[in-house]
Formats: structure tokens, C-alpha cells, sequence
């Protein structure tokens, strides 16, 4: 097609004048354009929020029991948990430390504030606690009731208690002895001292299994609030300094841990990965290039792709996630692919005079934008599948990705041809290039013959798949940032300190905290038959701590009149253990209790008994004229007797069936429900890949519908890409790898990215070109390759895992597209170069 | 009536015998006093067994002594089960690091490390039923006093926070069998456990 441009040549050198003269404002105009969109974007890119959690991979979860976990993790008291380890030395040096670290980190202590309780298993931080505690054991205590003030339950309440005395346990009753003969302290102990309390020695908590002390702290600031928590840390360690100079160690762990430990790696990484990926990007170019003009010309679609990627992500999602910056870094490899395709491939028309100079954009754009222009859409409808998934990390992946491409695109086919009109200048480098060009050239005449080699690899590498046990072996904690060190140094400290994290729960909900309590206690009812059938072993309710006002009302109706009281005293005492005139304190004390106000979650507010109650006790809202309400949950975790699978479903089953009859309640069992999540995901991922990637293949099939050979050439498309995806996944399953949903987006970019090098050869096949042209084109897309494969190739270093998949999949993924896009083409007839 | 001047051979036959006579009186003396290890091989032989065991307890604030009586199982290596039948039906078990109190309805299960004020009196009886002398060592110091036909076992708790629950523990029996555990708490109050093992 020739250039719209009227003919001959005077009205050539007029109309040229003409257009000339027109070019430039025209020029103007899209240079104005270009910069106003990017200072607007600037903008809107310096004011978003940047966040780098893991809230990437905290979905929107589609089940009740996913939101109770996730809402645990996000607000939750056991957000704010920080486990302290102390090692080595001597045990004595140990317990010592652990009582003064203790000392310093509590309120009133030398670093005070950061932490609102600390237990390290010495009983002298409960001292308060157990006299608020006695002070209200009739509201508290569960055996209250009207049968225990009779005259019989009186006795065998004082028979109980004095069962007790004479042994260990009843010398803590012994001071307590004539005010509480009923033994209502005991039965407080009792419901509220955990079965899975920490081994003590030398009076703190140690470990069982390593030598160390323990410590649990709950920090003040939120978990959300990762500053706070850096700065709770730091008090730690400086509190534990002068040990350390004894040859002690500090563990710490903990969500915060986690949470602090994931910024710190995520924003190193993105910083990393940008710097570095720059570096090599210009490396090549000017290895290609060889002046700096081009460079800077190279670069600004990959600048206005990076910040319409920002600006998409910003605008469409709120905030940023570090994630998302991490994987964009592979778009600068990706966006400077059309810069190099259009300053390599457009050159004035060879032969041509000067009227010819500030035109070889237009060849470029009637012959290889077309083909551009396809592999961006086949690009884009592969990260279009990504937008719709449910991991936000991923959705805004897509969306960057898609805005970044597109504005590379535009900026390549209107800004550069202004700025670049000829392409690269300069001969300094061409050589080289041309050199480079034709080995590829005699690469890609010779690839073809070894096409039944790669069709050999390819049905071998079906047969592994198909023959091995899955691959796709991976579950949610592939996805998280932390490394299996900290893991490993976590669940140990956990264990430890008997705060398993994976076990099961009941969750109550309510509409308000009376209903939910009283819904709580309903349910602890039938716990405590499966305690007495032998299924369970315990169990922690907040209604231990906090029952619910009716409770608490009957439990204060339930105690008599002193008069009264006296009465049945003097009776039940009667031969008994305990004299009748020794217990006035007794009477005194039901009577002055009588009059208590029942307790509220207020009234506990300022104990640590507060921070018991909230770890299981989630606050909720009442709806308001602007909000939903949110309910109030319940958590009550559960202790089995026993480790043995089969044991805990049976119990489980039992469980279920008991707790058919109270409404609102659920039994969620957390690693099944974690990993239900991911199965959920990696379902997903798997159709929005196979979305994609029919969207690739009904790109292609129309741009070829109704041409020669369609079939033909739409097998030569594909299967480059499909065998490039099948030899990636038999080599990452051959090494051992476990493949997940980041490995399966990576098999996505790989037919997305792949397709335009399987275009540009289809295009070059069709137009059969050869020599001089194919060699520009041949030495384009092998540098646009390796501009990929090393973005890709630098991410797939990255200690983070979940970048680190992506890497993994693509950089072979692309290198063997390219070269099997050349294997596969039809051959032609013998150059005639 | 006059001797002879005794025969210097005689006179030394004579000494020889007194002190073989002593030596053999003291040989046999030693082999029947008992030393803990002795004691502990003798009472782990007996890998299980079941008894009786009738308890009274003095306590100062009460106004008379506490009886009870029940069953008492053991297991090797660690385990033994102390069941209370009367006045009213208790149950104590420990296994391992398990302890599991059910009184009436309620059962209740703790780890027995984390509270040392249990371990001084679980230890004390089981580590004697089961014959476990490194235990006993390792919690209590041992003092054994008297013969195979009556010995007695004193437990004085090596932690000061323990001695302040439990002064001492006396344990006594015959041969491999347990006749009486003892227990003295600091305020003056004790427990007496008397023992009577079930023919098997």
C-alpha cells in the first residue's frame, strides 16, 4: 500500500513542504498530550497508597468460616501475639533473664508502652487478677446455682473442699479456706487454667523440647500497624541486650514478626528487581544501540507503561501493593520490546534522498504494526484473565499490566515516531546488529529441521506429566513471603507455649454481645458432654470469662438472704469438717457480692483477663444508618484428647451432631479450611488460564480466518506455545518443584508473550521476506527476547517465592517460544539472499 | 585351775576366728541394709500391681481428721491411677506428663510440668511404684533407712518453691511392696496412706 501522498514531484516537494510544516504542530500536539498525561500520572502516583503486606493473597473469602479465620488475621488479638524465645547458657541464666525481661517490658517497667501483657509464667502477674477474680466468684464461678446454697449442697460443697485440702493443691486453698468453703475458686481455676499450659521451672515458662525459656507478649499496637510493631521489637531487643552479652540468644516470632519481616523483604525486593531490571535493560540497548539517544528513546514507553500501570492500579484498586510493583518490574522488559521493534525494524527507505529522511516511521507502521499490534492484544487478553481472580495481588497484576502495555503501544505509535521518526541513528552499532541479525537469520533456517526433535521432547514430556503424580503439589504457604525458617522457628514456639494455631474452632455468632455469650455458653453445654463422653478434652469459652447478663443474674438470684444463709450453714455443718462459727466471713462475703452489678466486657477492661477475653471473644457494630452490622463471634478453641486422625473426625462428627440444634454456629477446622482456600484458588486460576489462553486462540484464528492455509498456519502458531509450556512444566516437575497458582499465571505470560514471537515469524513467512528485512526483524525480536527473558530471568531470582514462580515459568518459558517459533515455521524455498 | 601357758597358735586361731565371726556378722549386715539403687531395681521388678489404700489426714483448721479410702493401680513406666471409693468417688490419674482429676461429673486435665506443686507428690509415689530412682533423684534428695523387711524412703523436695508445699515425703514398705506413704506439709499438716496390696 502506498503512502497516502499525492503523487508526483513537484506536488511532492510542495505537499512535503506542506506536510512538514503540518507535521510539526501535529507533533506538538502529541508530545503535549504525552506530557500533560504524564504529569497527571505522576501525580495521581505520588498521592496513592503504597501498601506491602500480605494482603495481596487475603482474598474476599466466599465461605463464613474463611471470613471468621481471615478476620482473626487481620484484627484479631492473635495479630498482636510476639513469642520471645531465650537460648543458651545455663538454666538458671535463662530463668533469670526471662524473669527480668519480663520485668522490663511491663507496664511500669523500663520499656513500658510498647506491650499491653506479658507472661512469662511467673504467678506474681496474676496476683491482681486472682483478687478480682475471688472478689466476684459468684458471678464467676460455674457451679453457682440455687441447688448448691441448700442445705445438702452446702455439704457436699464443704466436703468437696476439704477433700482438696491436704494435698498440694488444697494448701492454695487453705488462706482462702473460711470465706470460700464451697470452693468456688477452685472451680474458677479449674474452667479457665489451660490443658496446655507451658512445662514451669525455677517459677517461668520453659520449653519441653529445646532448651529454652519462653515468654508471650501481647503488643499495644494493632496488627495492622506494622510500624508499632517494629518499634515493640526494637524494645524487646533492647531489653534483652545486657543478656545478650552473656552468650544468651533472642528468638522472636509472631504475626507482627511475619508481618514486619514481609514489608522489609517485599520492598527490598521491588527495589532490587526495578534497579536491577533497568540496569540490564539499558546494558542490552546500548550493547544493541550503541548511543544514548536511542536509549532515552528506548525507555519512555517503558516509563509511560510503568505509570499507566501505577495509575490503572491506583485508581482501580485504592492502594498498591508491593507485590504488584514486584511483578510490574518485568513489564519494563516487556515494554521496551515495541520500542525496540519499531527503532530496529523502521529505517528511511533505503536508497531514498533527503525527502525520505523523517518518514521511515511510515514503513514501519504499514508493515510491522499490524503484527505489533495483534501480539499486543494477544498479550492483553492473557493478563485479561487475570483481573477477574479473587487474589487482589493478582487482579491488580492484570490490570498493570494491561494499562502498561497499552500505554507502551500508544506511546511507541505516536510519541516515538516524533521523536524517532528514522529509528535508531547512526550506523556506529548496525554492524554489529546486522552481524547479529544474520546469525539469527541462519539460526532460524536451520531451527526447522530439527522440528521432529522438538516434537520427540514434547511427547515425552506429555508422557512424564501424564505418568508422574501431579506436579501441582502446593498449597498457601507457598504464597507466603516468610521463609521456611521463621516458619519452622514459629510452630516450634508455638508449641511450646501451647498456642498451636492450627487446630479446630467453634465459632458463635450474634447480633450482640448478650446474644452471642448466651449462644456461647448454650454451646459450651454440649462440650462439656463430649468432655464427659471422653471425645474432647477441653475447651476455652469467653462465656468462662465473661458470662452472659442472664447467667450472671441468675447466678446473683441463686445466693440467699444471709439470714438464711446462716441457717443452712449451721446445718450443713453439722458433723462436719468445718465449724459453723468459723464461716461468718463466708456469709458475709455471698451477702456483699449479692449486691454486685453483673459484669460487662467494660469491667474487665484494665486486666489481662481484657486481652483473654478479646483474643476469643470478636467485637462487632450494630448497623447503623451508613453501615452493615457486623456480628459479634464467639471463638471457642478446642483441645482433643488425642493426636490420632481417625479419633479427632469421629469427635468431630459427634461434635457436629451436638451442635446441630444452636443457631449460628460453626466448626471450622483452620488447615482444612487454609487449604480449601488455596484449592479454591488454584481451581480458579486454572479456569481463568484456560480463559486466557482460548482468548489467545480466538485472537489468532480471526486474524487468520479466511486467509491461505489457515490451518496451517494456526498450528504453527500454537504449537510452539504449547510445546514451550509443556517442556517448562515437565522440567520445573523434574526438578522437584511444586507447582502452584503462580506458576500456573506464569504458563499464561508464557502463551500471551510467546504468541507475539510465533506472530512476527507467521508475518515474515507470509511476506517472505528474506535478507536484509527478515535480518532487522530476526535481530528485533532476538533482542526483544532477551530483554524479556533477563526481566523475567531477574524476578525468578528473587528470594520472595511467590515472585520467584513467575520468574521460574517465564524466562525458559519465552527463550523457548522464540526458538521453537522459528522450529516450527513452514520452510520456504532457499533463501535467495 | 591353772592353765598352761596358752599356745600362741591357739590364741591366734582364736583372734582369727573372732574377726572372721565379725567380718561375716558385718558382710551380712551390709547385704541386708539397703541402698536406693537396690531398692529401686527391687521395686522396678514389679512392673504392675493393684492395692488398696485406706488415707487419714490431719489437717489444723478442721475439726476432725479427713478418711478415705479406694484403689490404688500402677503401671510401668509411668503411670498409676489412684481411685477414691469413699466418702466420695474421686479419680486421680497420671500418665506421662498427664494429670486428669475427676471428681464426681467434672474431669479436668493439666500437663504436669506446668505446675511443680503436683509434681512433688506425683513424683514421690509414682517414681517409688514404678521403681524410677533416677526421677526421685532428680526432684527429691533420698535418704533410705532399715533393711529389706522394713525400709524406709526419705524425700526431702530439692526445690525451696516445692519444699514450700511439701516438707518431706515418707515412704516405707516391705520387700517390694509399699505398706505406707507419708506426707508432711510445712503448716504441720499430714497425710497418711496406708497400703494393703491385692493378691494377684
Amino acid at each position: 500500500m502506498a503512502p497516502r501522498e499525492p503523487s508526483g514531484p513537484g506536488v511532492a516537494a510542495a505537499s512535503s513542504s506542506s506536510s512538514t510544516s503540518r507535521r510539526p504542530r501535529a507533533a506538538l500536539w502529541v508530545l503535549g498530550l504525552w506530557l500533560l498525561l504524564l504529569a497527571a500520572g505522576g501525580w495521581v502516583a505520588a498521592r496513592a497508597q503504597y501498601r506491602a503486606d500480605l494482603s495481596a493473597f487475603l482474598p474476599a473469602a466466599p465461605t463464613a468460616e474463611q471470613r471468621v479465620l481471615l478476620d482473626q488475621l487481620r484484627s484479631g488479638v492473635t495479630a498482636r501475639l510476639l513469642f520471645i524465645g531465650l537460648r543458651g547458657g545455663q538454666p538458671e541464666q535463662r530463668q533469670q533473664a526471662s524473669r527480668e525481661l519480663a520485668q522490663a517490658l511491663r507496664p511500669g517497667g523500663a520499656f513500658a508502652g510498647h506491650f499491653d501483657a506479658l507472661h512469662n509464667g511467673e504467678g506474681d502477674s496474676w496476683k491482681e487478677t486472682g483478687e478480682f477474680l475471688f472478689a466476684h466468684r459468684y458471678l464467676l464461678s460455674p457451679a453457682v446455682d440455687v441447688q448448691r446454697f441448700t442445705v445438702d449442697g452446702l455439704r457436699e460443697a464443704f466436703d468437696e473442699t476439704t477433700s482438696v485440702l491436704g494435698t498440694p493443691a488444697g494448701s492454695l486453698m487453705k488462706p482462702l479456706l473460711w470465706r470460700d468453703p464451697t470452693g468456688e475458686t477452685l472451680r474458677m481455676a479449674e474452667s479457665m487454667v489451660s490443658a496446655n499450659s507451658p512445662r514451669s521451672e525455677g517459677g517461668v515458662w520453659v520449653s519441653r523440647s529445646e532448651p529454652r525459656a519462653l515468654l508471650l507478649a501481647t503488643t499495644h499496637a494493632e496488627g495492622a500497624d506494622l510500624d508499632g510493631q517494629a518499634a515493640a521489637h526494637a524494645a524487646v531487643r533492647a531489653a534483652f541486650a545486657p543478656w545478650a552479652a552473656q552468650g544468651l540468644t533472642l528468638e522472636l516470632s509472631g504475626p507482627g514478626i511475619f508481618a514486619a519481616q514481609s514489608r522489609a523483604s517485599i520492598q527490598h525486593e521491588v527495589e532490587r528487581l526495578a534497579w536491577a531490571g533497568t540496569a540490564a535493560m539499558l546494558g542490552l540497548l546500548w550493547l544493541a544501540f550503541g548511543s544514548l539517544r536511542p536509549l532515552g528513546v528506548a525507555m519512555l514507553p517503558v516509563a509511560s507503561g510503568v505509570l499507566a500501570g501505577i495509575v490503572a492500579v491506583a485508581l482501580g484498586f485504592g492502594t498498591v501493593h508491593g507485590m504488584t510493583l514486584g511483578f510490574g518490574t518485568t513489564l519494563i522488559g516487556e515494554a521496551v520490546d515495541y520500542a525496540i521493534y519499531f527503532l530496529i525494524q523502521s529505517h528511511p527507505k533505503a536508497g531514498g534522498g533527503p525527502e525520505h529522511r523523517g518518514r521511515g516511521y511510515l514503513a514501519w507502521l504499514r508493515e510491522q504494526w499490524p503484527t505489533v499490534r495483534l501480539g499486543l492484544w494477544t498479550s492483553v487478553a492473557g493478563f485479561a484473565a487475570l483481573v477477574a481472580s479473587g487474589f487482589p495481588g493478582l487482579a491488580q497484576l492484570g490490570v498493570f499490566s494491561i494499562a502498561g502495555l497499552l500505554a507502551a503501544a500508544a506511546t511507541t505509535r505516536w510519541v516515538l515516531p516524533v521523536l524517532a521518526p528514522d529509528g535508531a541513528p547512526g550506523q556506529g552499532w548496525r554492524g554489529a546488529r546486522h552481524r547479529l541479525g544474520e546469525v539469527a537469520l541462519r539460526a532460524a533456517r536451520r531451527l526447522p529441521a530439527t522440528c521432529s526433535l522438538w516434537l520427540g521432547l514434547m511427547a515425552l514430556a506429555l508422557v512424564w506429566l501424564v505418568w508422574q503424580p501431579s506436579p501441582w503439589r502446593a498449597n498457601l504457604s507457598s504464597l507466603s513471603p516468610v521463609t521456611p525458617a521463621a516458619l519452622a522457628l514459629d510452630a516450634s514456639l508455638r508449641a511450646d507455649v501451647g498456642a498451636s494455631e492450627s487446630g479446630t474452632l467453634v465459632a458463635v455468632s450474634g447480633a450482640s454481645e448478650q446474644a452471642v455469650l448466651e449462644r456461647a455458653e448454650a454451646a459450651g453445654q454440649r462440650l462439656d458432654a463430649l468432655i464427659a463422653r471422653g471425645l474432647l478434652r477441653g475447651y476455652d469459652s469467653p462465656a468462662r470469662l465473661l458470662p452472659s447478663l442472664r447467667t450472671q443474674q441468675a447466678r446473683l438470684a441463686a445466693l440467699p438472704a444471709p439470714e438464711v444463709l446462716r441457717e443452712r450453714v449451721i446445718q450443713a455443718a453439722q458433723d462436719g469438717p468445718l465449724r459453723a462459727d468459723k464461716l461468718a466471713p463466708f456469709v458475709e462475703s455471698v451477702d456483699a457480692q449479692r449486691r454486685l452489678t453483673p459484669l460487662t466486657a467494660a469491667s474487665l477492661a484494665g486486666t489481662p483477663l481484657a486481652t483473654l477475653l478479646q483474643a476469643q471473644l470478636v467485637t462487632g457494630a450494630s448497623a447503623t444508618a451508613t453501615e452493615p452490622g457486623r456480628p459479634w463471634t464467639a471463638l471457642l478453641s478446642l483441645q482433643f484428647p488425642s493426636d490420632d486422625a481417625k479419633a479427632q473426625a469421629a469427635a468431630l462428627q459427634a461434635l457436629r451432631a451436638a451442635l446441630a440444634d444452636v443457631p449460628e454456629v460453626r466448626v471450622v477446622q483452620i488447615q482444612t479450611e487454609l487449604s480449601a482456600l488455596y484449592a479454591h484458588y488454584l481451581g480458579e486460576a486454572k479456569w481463568q488460564a484456560g480463559l486466557g489462553a482460548l482468548a489467545v486462540l480466538l485472537l489468532l484464528y480471526g486474524h487468520l480466518h479466511g486467509a491461505r492455509q489457515a490451518l496451517r498456519r494456526l498450528i504453527a502458531l500454537l504449537v510452539p506455545l504449547a510445546a514451550a509450556v509443556l517442556l517448562v512444566m515437565s522440567g520445573l516437575a523434574l526438578a522437584g518443584v511444586a507447582l502452584g497458582v503462580l506458576h500456573l499465571v506464569g504458563f499464561l505470560l508464557v502463551v500471551a508473550v510467546g504468541s507475539n514471537y510465533a506472530l512476527f515469524f507467521d508475518h515474515l513467512t507470509q511476506e517472505r521476506l528474506d535478507g536484509a528485512d527478515a535480518t532487522e526483524t530476526l535481530a528485533s525480536l532476538l533482542l526483544a527476547n532477551l530483554t524479556t527473558v533477563a526481566s523475567f530471568g531477574l524476578l525468578a531470582t528473587s528470594s520472595v517465592a511467590v515472585l520467584a514462580a513467575i520468574g521460574q515459568v517465564v524466562a525458559p518459558g519465552a527463550a523457548l517460544a522464540l526458538i521453537l517459533s522459528a522450529a516450527f515455521q513452514a520452510r520456504r524455498a532457499p533463501a535467495k539472499a | 585351775m591353772s592353765h598352761a601357758p596358752r599356745d600362741p597358735l591357739a590364741l591366734r586361731a582364736a583372734g582369727l576366728k573372732r574377726w572372721l565371726a565379725l567380718t561375716l556378722l558385718l558382710a551380712a549386715g551390709a547385704a541386708q541394709a539397703l541402698d536406693l539403687d537396690s531398692l529401686m531395681k527391687l521395686l522396678g521388678q514389679v512392673k504392675a500391681g493393684e492395692a488398696t489404700f485406706t488415707e487419714r489426714r490431719v489437717v489444723s483448721q478442721l475439726e476432725r481428721t479427713l478418711e478415705s479410702s479406694g484403689r490404688l493401680t500402677f503401671a510401668a513406666p509411668d503411670s498409676f491411677v489412684r481411685e477414691t471409693l469413699k466418702p466420695r468417688r474421686e479419680r486421680l490419674e497420671v500418665s506421662g506428663n498427664t494429670l486428669t482429676v475427676t471428681q464426681g461429673s467434672r474431669t479436668h486435665t493439666m500437663a504436669l510440668d506446668a505446675s511443680p506443686e503436683a509434681v512433688a507428690i506425683v513424683e514421690a509415689i509414682r517414681g517409688t511404684l514404678t521403681g524410677n530412682g533416677a526421677s526421685l533423684q532428680r526432684h527429691f534428695t533420698t535418704q533410705v533407712e532399715g533393711d529389706l523387711e522394713r525400709w524406709t524412703l526419705e524425700l526431702v523436695p530439692r526445690e525451696a518453691r516445692m519444699r514450700g508445699q511439701v516438707a518431706q515425703v515418707l515412704v516405707s514398705g516391705r520387700q517390694a511392696q509399699l505398706r505406707e506413704v507419708k506426707i508432711l506439709m510445712p503448716d504441720g499438716d499430714t497425710s497418711v496412706m496406708r497400703i494393703e496390696s491385692l493378691p494377684r
